[in-house]
């Protein structure tokens, strides 16, 4: 019992890192852009498609395609929040999830025309397509390498923002974007730059999941949602709580499935209903002006 | 539904003006008489509707594919009566609302005197019964719920609703009569949260049952539309350590189903794998070389069966067209254009209730064999195989070997469609 | 105040002829053209109702679709008993789209922003979440199939059969054009100045010794009433109703037609639905990859109109005072 409940956890944890680093790219861009980007599960696409192609490309190295796919999507987010979203910042931020709602479309259609509307795949590289035993059952060795780099992720990031002059920052623009500005901060580079890093982290999840989901048009679409949910769980513009919330609902999906099957379809957005009506911020946001 | 009637006063008047002018014509100008009778209607309209965005939008450009090529040949062969056919392609994106739309803008503003195609249940029910409202001919090649020919036609007397694709009894009882004879004894499913997975299960315990009373069905996991990881449903069914694993995920939903219980070992730890949607192209192609070997698989249509001089001209044309096999919804929709043309020529008309006279009883001969459209139920009969996923170098994907075919009496139901315990 | 006069002349001139050309539509278009007219109303005033909450109170509910669908399937459930006729259905179906508004509503109103609109999401999917769930009541994911539009009839007097959509037609045209009117009252009603005050400064509403949370309650359970509203007229129409219909999808439709059209003009969302369903039929006409173009022109309007299209004509060829964004003056 005890066994079987420590497994199907630590199943669940494994699914939740591909939610945490979309999840954390979307809060970091809200935290300091006050943007909320749509097109962040279209990016996570661009990721996975882009880490296939370089991985076909170049001859079915996994690890470059890991590499490399994620860098472009940087640059594509580069071109988003250049020529785009930079003209919408002092417009409702319900225009703003318009405009990027219309690259999802954009985007959904574009990989369709360049990759065609079916199934793409890659193989799992051999050195983490292994299981280990735990409590007697198989633990696929991939979910064991997510799970450390969603984690090595977290703790990253932790770094970069608390132990850098880029990180204080960006803090400092989260906070108080006029202070910063004051202070002699140039706001809209660093704005590009932070909406740089989070398309890059939405990308690597995509990129991540290349060996063990399935690669097709539309995908970002229902991760996007739950890396929503994720966010607002945890309280917008709190990394801490973007990965509390990814885990939160990873663990909600695995028991859920396991012994509350009526329930699955609603399972996250009832925990996120109980999470606002308890604290009306998410579990680490600040209250709103 | 009131708006039965067929023709009402404008068309009718509009339509017998037409036919005054088009006699009138036809005689001063002195054609021939067997083709100024013959002429039914120049184009012939054909609405084809089925998913074409989204992760399942394949679907869609599979069908887009077979009814092109069917379009193509018959107007290369001087068409239907001498008319040429058209057909207009639309996005149904899995929503009845927008399904409906369609249909109304195929038949009411473009002029639609077919409707084809459908890949959800649920779309397909909710066009099929507006089919009396709109009187037109709907042929559905690939929504397979039993309730759209046991339901809206057998009971509710849709008569205008067709289908050419196996139905469910492919998934849930075919299945049951391949795993009789496979070494399992228990039998878990992870199954798509909707009606089709649920009455394909229960199908398949049904009928399993009948066949082998000593098997037993030891876990369910019901996986939301749209779902991406599989791990939770995986692990979950496998802690009742089932012998067979039972699943009706389709499409990429199936590809990475397969990828993830590979990495759970799933394959090692059972003996069989059935996947009633398993076969189809998107499956085998999205897969390639990660495919198991032995998966038990099938689908609405295989292109290795029959091994005919007709399906293999039909597989030869198609790679010839669009550099590609052919998926099952190719098939079914190339077979529902060809239905088309031979129930015009044979009815010599356009007129809703002759056709439907036509086509009740009407054989078939396509490229997945000779079938039969049933008229209690309006459902072709025809058998597709069940089969192992092989590797063979000379094809660049997986195929299937070892097939198993039944006849289509063994397993289709029958009216008046008794229930289902 | 000459020239605000005769422009109030000339809207009302216009709006009557909006009205006589919709009840002509039968008369001059095919049934195809009706059906998309009726999309278009239905839009309209699933979009006002949205737009109610929205525009005047900046509050965006991501779970709209929740009131559309109970008010879809409630009537359903009523005609296909074959024993209540159809507007009595439609009235109860109506209600019942308010009463869960009020349930909702409750919950809801003390957040603001992104939280609202998160927890509106949140229920909005539980509610598609119940109708996919819910087979033996609900058609679990194939819906109710086959619900018959019944008839209209005052007994002794007369009864009309709404099968013929031409029927149908004037039926819904007519109680979505009153529900249409009976919003624009509210939002020009003293409540809706409350409203609006609120939309501009929450506190200083609050200090007038006003409750801004029952105020907003009472606009997000009239909000639900109308949304169930276009959905009781939908299910007769379609005679199918789906849990696509209480999918956030269905919810973002209103969201688009109001941020397209301008939230914060009345006509907004109106122009915004008409916008929107016409640039989609025209688009798929010609292209299967719709959202490709459908992307490419949403992005035109959001850059090139700002703040929505009737919007950004009031201020630029009107110079009224429209503003960007609710928050400000």
């Amino acid at each position: 019992m005890v066994g079987t409940l420590v497994y199907q956890g630590l199943v669940g944890l494994s699914e939740a890192m591909y939610l945490w680093l979309v999840a954390a790219g979307l809060s970091l861009i809200f935290g300091v852009l006050r943007v909320l980007n749509f097109a962040h599960g279209s990016l996570y696409m661009l990721g996975a498609y882009l880490a296939f192609y370089f991985i076909r490309a170049l001859g079915g190295n996994f690890w470059v395609g890991l590499l490399l796919g994620p860098v472009v999507v940087a640059s594509v987010g580069w071109a988003l929040e250049f020529f785009f979203l930079r003209r919408v910042y002092q417009l409702d931020v319900a225009f703003q999830l318009l405009l990027t709602f219309a690259f999802v479309l954009i985007f959904d259609d574009l990989v369709k025309l360049v990759w065609g509307p079916l199934y793409q795949s890659v193989s799992t590289p051999p050195v983490l397509s292994g299981a280990v035993l735990f409590m007697g059952r198989p633990y696929p060795v991939y979910n064991l390498f997510i799970l450390t780099v969603g984690s090595l992720v977290g703790l990253g990031l932790w770094l970069l923002l608390e132990r850098t002059p880029w990180g204080t920052l960006v803090r400092a623009a989260a906070s108080d974007r006029e202070m910063a500005s004051a202070l002699g901060v140039r706001v809209p580079r660093l704005y590009t730059g932070v909406f740089i890093f989070g398309a890059w982290l939405a990308a690597l999840g995509g990129a991540l999941s290349v060996p063990v989901h399935t690669i097709s048009p539309g995908m970002g679409e229902s991760i996007i949602i739950e890396a929503f949910l994720v966010v607002v769980i945890g309280g917008l513009g709190s990394l801490k709580g973007a990965f509390l919330g990814a885990v939160l609902i990873g663990l909600l999906h695995a028991y859920g499935i396991m012994y509350l099957p009526m329930f699955e379809l609603a399972l996250a957005y009832i925990g996120m209903a109980i999470v606002l009506i308890i604290r009306p911020w998410g579990m680490f946001g600040v209250r709103e002006a | 539904m009131s708006d039965t009637h067929g023709l009402n006063r404008r068309d009718f008047l509009k339509a017998s003006v037409a036919g005054a002018a088009g006699a009138l014509l036809g005689s001063e100008l002195g054609f021939p008489e067997i083709v100024r009778a013959a002429k039914v209607k120049d184009p012939i309209k054909i609405g084809c509707q089925g998913i074409m965005s989204g992760p399942l939008g394949g679907y869609g450009e599979y069908m887009k594919k077979g009814a092109t090529m069917a379009m193509e040949e018959i107007n290369a062969k001087g068409g239907v009566l001498g008319s040429k056919i058209d057909i207009n392609f639309r996005d149904e994106e899995l929503k009845p609302d927008v399904a409906l739309k369609n249909a109304r803008f195929f038949v009411d503003d473009w002029g639609a005197d077919f409707l084809i195609g459908i890949d959800s249940s649920g779309v397909a029910l909710a066009v099929g019964q507006v089919m009396p409202e709109l009187n037109k001919i709907l042929i559905v090649t690939h929504a397979a719920t039993e309730k759209f020919n046991e339901g809206l036609v057998y009971q509710k007397k849709i008569k205008q609703c067709f289908r050419v694709c196996v139905p469910v009894y492919q998934d849930g009882i075919a299945s049951a009569h391949v795993a009789k004879n496979l070494p399992v004894k228990t039998w878990a499913t992870v199954s798509p949260d909707y009606e089709y997975g649920y009455t394909s299960w229960k199908m398949f315990k049904h009928y399993l049952k009948e066949l082998r009373p000593d098997v037993e069905f030891v876990g369910e996991s019901w996986a939301k539309f749209g779902t991406t990881d599989f791990s939770s449903h995986i692990t979950k069914v496998m802690a009742a350590k089932p012998e067979g694993i039972f699943t009706t995920e389709w499409g990429g939903e199936a590809v990475a189903f397969v990828k993830q219980a590979k990495l759970f070992k799933v394959f090692d730890q059972t003996k069989a794998w059935m996947n009633p949607m398993g076969g189809a192209m998107d499956v085998l192609q999205g897969l390639g070389k990660e495919y198991p070997d032995g998966a038990w698989v099938s689908g609405r249509y295989l292109f290795q069966y029959p091994d005919t001089a007709r399906n293999k001209a039909f597989v030869e044309a198609f790679r010839k067209r669009w550099n590609d096999f052919p998926s099952y919804p190719s098939e079914t929709t190339y077979t529902a254009v060809q239905a088309i043309k031979k129930a015009v020529e044979k009815a010599g008309t356009l007129d809703v209730p002759t056709l439907i006279a036509t086509m009740e009883g009407m054989e078939l001969d396509r490229p997945a064999g000779e079938c039969v459209i049933r008229a209690e139920d309006h459902q072709a009969v025809y058998s597709v195989p069940w089969g192992q996923i092989t590797h063979d170098p000379n094809y660049p994907m997986p195929v299937l070997k070892n097939l198993k075919v039944f006849a289509a009496k063994e397993y289709y139901r029958t009216p008046p469609f008794p229930p289902i315990s | 105040m000459d020239a605000s006069a005769s422009g109030k002349l000339w809207l009302r001139v216009f709006v009557v002829g909006i009205v006589l050309v919709l009840l002509a539509v039968p008369q001059v278009a095919g049934r195809f053209w009706q059906y998309l007219t009726l999309n278009i109303l239905l839009l309209s005033l699933f979009s006002l109702s949205f737009n109610l909450l929205f525009g005047m109170t900046g509050l965006l509910s991501f779970g709209h679709a929740a009131f559309y669908a109970t008010g879809a399937y409630a009537t359903a459930l009523f005609l296909r008993t074959g024993m209540v006729p159809l507007l009595p259905s439609v009235i109860m179906g109506t209600v019942a789209a308010a009463l869960l508004a009020a349930l909702i509503g409750f919950f809801c109103v003390r957040h603001t922003h992104v939280y609202f609109a998160m927890l509106t999401l949140a229920f909005g999917m539980m509610v598609y979440a119940i109708v996919w769930k819910w087979t033996p009541v609900t058609g679990g994911d194939d819906g109710l199939v086959g619900i018959p539009r019944g008839s209209l009839s005052i007994p002794g007097l007369f009864t009309i059969q709404m099968g013929p959509l031409a029927h149908y037609y004037y039926f819904l045209t007519i109680l979505a054009l009153l529900g249409m009117y009976a919003l624009y009252r509210i939002s020009r009603s003293p409540f809706g100045l409350i409203l609006n005050g609120m939309r501009e400064n929450a506190g200083r509403v609050e200090f007038a010794g006003i409750s801004a949370r029952r105020y907003l309650w009472w606009t997000f359970t009239i909000a639900g009433l109308f949304a169930g509203l276009a959905g009781s007229l939908m299910a007769p129409l379609e005679s199918t109703v789906a849990p696509a219909s209480a999918h956030w999808a269905k919810s973002a439709e209103p969201v688009m037609a109001s941020l397209i059209g301008g939230p914060f003009v009345f006509a907004g969302p109106i122009v915004g639905s008409l916008i929107y369903i016409g640039l989609k039929e025209v688009i798929v006409r010609f292209t299967q990859y719709w959202l490709l173009i459908f992307g490419a022109v949403l992005l035109i309007l959001v850059l090139g109109f700002r703040g929505g299209v009737v919007g950004f004509l009031l201020r630029r060829v009107a110079r009224a005072n429209v503003p960007l964004s609710p928050a400000e003056e």
